[in-house]
């Protein structure tokens, strides 16, 4: 480092699921040199995974992520059914489908309320000490207990279906281990009306966040990028579908099957991070920075695929347009998502299949190939590609998980941020509201 | 009185911070009996604070992930500092975690694999600043520093680890039990004649009658009865995520040894059933085994 630069070193960042700190490199003159988002940890799974039994990836590939362990175990199984051919039975994908929809809600609700709101509630000049979901618990019972209460649901369904809700069991090569009993079904039924009330009432409450921070919300950190994200004939979709990728103005550059991800994934390393860039190959890297994750998916998706998450769809286009580069709009995207999450488990729990004793096939046999699975996990499109030799034993990986399609993004968004603030100092002239703990 | 806890993360996947969390309202009995005094998953303390804490002033440190990198190796150091009592909370921070099966190979191997040989990769480099580096290989944290308990599990399950806060907040004793899965599991179970390991997608498991007596691998007579065999209650296999009950020091020695002796098979029969020893026999524990320590040594002695 020169002697007339200033380093800013923020360590660790909180409130994320992984490591990572911030750098910011500013001039004498005050200017933003550089900002580096330094993601300090990696465990290299996709060395570690060589050798073993492929149908065991499903097992060991969702200690990838703590919060988002269902979409691994899924991707996982995918990858595994498509290297060796085999179709799962209809009503074992119908569970999966729960399985994911289950995470997807509570993993909403938690980045919402634990990991997003403490910024919104506290206010980002509040007290670090005030800036948690404790002290929303504390501080605002009601929403505290409310938000217990999402979460719960969300991870005691994925239990449900998923043997556990951290680090599910359950789907395998062929199908699902374990038939979702009639009398599990009947008791999330029975919750479920509780769940979507309170869904709503999330929904009441990030609109008054949006609200509240209007102006950040519009004017911090707006940062065109490329989005990625599934579909299912244009219906956002988190199991299984094609991926499109949208450009910076809107259009759709690439709509493809996952299994051909190559000729679009660009996997660029930086030399000050352990967690790769992803980018869309054809425009070459930085330009062709994506990002996914909520707002990636309701940017490339035509539609919500239920009712009323297309009515919050709608007016959030309304008010930002399509596509929506405003960071902060993530949150709210999320939302949608919590929404049409609840709207799905809904309709799952309520088809006869779902208890369906036929989930799992008796004649799987390996075979040498290769295979792709992909599903959205919560933070993003999550991609697993195994090669398997012909008695079913992994002989290398390739992954890319949800969070390396968004390293450049975040990236390339603090900088306009920090631009903002060290340069311009927008923060003085923002408009905040009062803080609702303090 | 309220007790100053620390929560602290190394290479991890947060599963047991969010297994924390899923008390969900339970956490409103547990919150008001604690000061957090860090926990980057969920707080906004940094690790300077941290670092400035005098020296024994947490009550209890619960420290999750292992050392892959040289900044946990600091971290674990300065909260062993910090802490009163230490706890190797789940089974990476206990059993150096599935992260440990990377011990097969050298770091060399691992980062050319990520960095240098990915499929997509366009612009290939190991990443160099403002970041840590590497361990060469992953060490259980309790021979690095001293615990004073281990809560292994991954993660340990919500209940799990209220009781042992409960215990810690009381002053109670905590001892893991010696009791395995097994003991645990409500499957139905006969005398053991295995004749051929099947794996897991090959036909169907019954519910109900024991996983093992039908041929699947199922570890749960080698694996620390503290999860309420969660798995096979699901009909799937345990992979012996828990790791083995205290008084068994090696866990894969322990299911090799066992198998001799359930299975109707041959060494050769058995060798062939089982092509990857280390995947099988180990899951978040290979680190802490006597053939990864071995390799450990031999490594270190052939660099220098």
């Amino acid at each position: 480092m020169s002697r007339d630069e200033k380093t800013i070193r923020i360590a660790p960042v909180t409130r994320l699921e992984g490591h990572g700190e911030l750098t910011v490199k500013l001039t004498k003159a005050g200017k933003v040199k550089d900002v580096q988002f330094n993601v300090s940890s990696t465990r290299f799974f996709e060395k570690f995974l060589e050798g073993r039994f492929a149908e065991e990836a499903p097992r060991i590939a969702p200690r990838i992520c703590g919060i988002c362990p269902e979409p691994h175990h899924l991707a996982a199984t995918k990858a595994v059914e498509a290297a060796w051919d085999i179709t799962p039975p209809p009503a074992a994908v119908k569970l999966r489908r729960l399985l994911i929809n289950a995470k997807q809600y509570s993993s909403h609700a938690l980045h919402f309320f634990a990991l997003a709101a403490p910024d919104f509630l506290a206010g980002p000049l509040g007290d670090p000490a005030l800036r948690n979901v404790v002290a929303i618990i504390k501080a605002l019972p009601d929403v505290g207990k409310m938000a217990l209460e999402v979460m719960q649901f969300g991870q005691e369904l994925a239990a449900a279906v998923g043997g556990k809700a951290i680090h599910p069991v359950t789907s395998t090569p062929g199908g699902m281990l374990n038939p979702f009993s009639e009398e599990k079904r009947d008791e999330f039924l029975k919750r479920f009306e509780k769940a979507k009330e309170q869904t709503l009432a999330t929904v009441t409450l990030a609109k008054k966040v949006v609200q509240d921070y209007w102006d950040p919300i519009t004017k911090l950190a707006v940062t065109p990028t490329y989005y990625l994200g599934m579909h299912d004939k244009g219906n956002l979709e988190i199991y299984d579908g094609n991926l499109r990728v949208m450009d910076p103005t809107g259009k759709i550059v690439a709509d493809f099957k996952p299994k051909d991800y190559r000729k679009y994934y660009g996997e660029y390393v930086p030399n000050h991070s352990y967690a790769t860039h992803i980018y869309y190959k054809p425009d070459g890297y930085p330009k062709g920075i994506w990002r996914a994750n909520s707002l990636a998916r309701c940017n490339v998706a035509d539609k919500m695929a239920t009712p009323i998450a297309q009515e919050a769809l709608q007016e959030m286009r309304d008010a930002l347009g399509r596509p929506i580069h405003a960071t902060f709009a993530y949150h709210w995207a999320r939302i949608i998502e919590l929404v049409q999450a609840i709207e799905e488990i809904e309709g799952l729990l309520k088809d006869p299949d779902i208890v369906s004793k036929d989930v799992k096939l008796s004649d799987v046999e390996p075979k040498k190939g290769d295979g792709v699975g992909c599903v959205e996990a919560p933070r993003g499109t999550l991609l697993h590609h195994y090669w398997t030799d012909e008695k079913g034993i992994i002989t290398k990986v390739n992954m890319v998980v949800a969070t390396n399609n968004n390293i450049a993004g975040i990236e390339k968004s603090l900088m306009d941020a920090a631009k903002q603030i060290f340069e311009d100092k927008v923060h003085e002239s923002l408009q905040l509201p009062d803080p609702m703990i303090k | 009185m309220v007790k100053r806890i620390a929560l602290v993360q190394l290479s991890s996947c947060w599963g047991c911070d969010q297994s924390l969390v899923d008390l969900h309202l339970r956490l409103l009995d547990v919150l008001p009996e604690l000061d957090i005094v860090y926990w980057p998953a969920v707080v906004d303390y940094k690790l300077a604070d941290l670092e400035a804490m005098p020296n024994s002033s947490i009550h209890f440190g619960f420290v999750e992930g292992s050392c892959r990198t040289k900044e946990d190796e600091h971290l674990l150091k300065v909260v062993r500092e910090k802490s009163k009592v230490l706890i190797a909370w789940g089974s990476c921070s206990a059993y150096g975690g599935v992260q440990g099966l990377g011990n097969q190979w050298t770091i060399e191997e691992l980062l050319d694999r990520k960095f240098m040989k990915a499929d997509t990769i366009t612009d290939p480099r190991i990443p160099e600043e403002n970041l840590p580096g590497f361990t060469n290989h992953i060490i259980p944290n309790p021979e690095i520093v001293k615990v004073d308990a281990i809560l292994p599990g991954c993660p340990p399950t919500s209940d799990n680890t209220a009781e042992a806060l409960t215990a810690l907040l009381t002053g109670k004793p905590y001892d893991l039990p010696n009791k395995t899965v097994c003991d645990q599991c409500p499957m139905e179970r006969k005398e053991k004649i295995i004749k051929k390991f099947k794996r897991t997608h090959e036909g169907k498991i019954e519910p109900g009658i024991c996983i093992l007596d039908q041929g699947y691998l199922c570890l749960g007579f080698a694996t620390i009865g503290l999860c309420g065999a969660q798995c096979p209650t699901v009909n799937t296999p345990c992979k012996g995520c828990f790791g083995p009950p205290p008084k068994i020091k090696d866990h894969g020695a322990k299911v090799i040894s066992a198998l001799g002796a359930i299975a109707d098979m041959s060494p050769d029969e058995l060798k062939a059933a089982f092509p990857d020893p280390i995947g099988s026999f180990y899951f978040t524990d290979y680190a802490s085994s006597y053939l990864s320590k071995i390799r450990g040594k031999q490594r270190s002695e052939a660099k220098k």
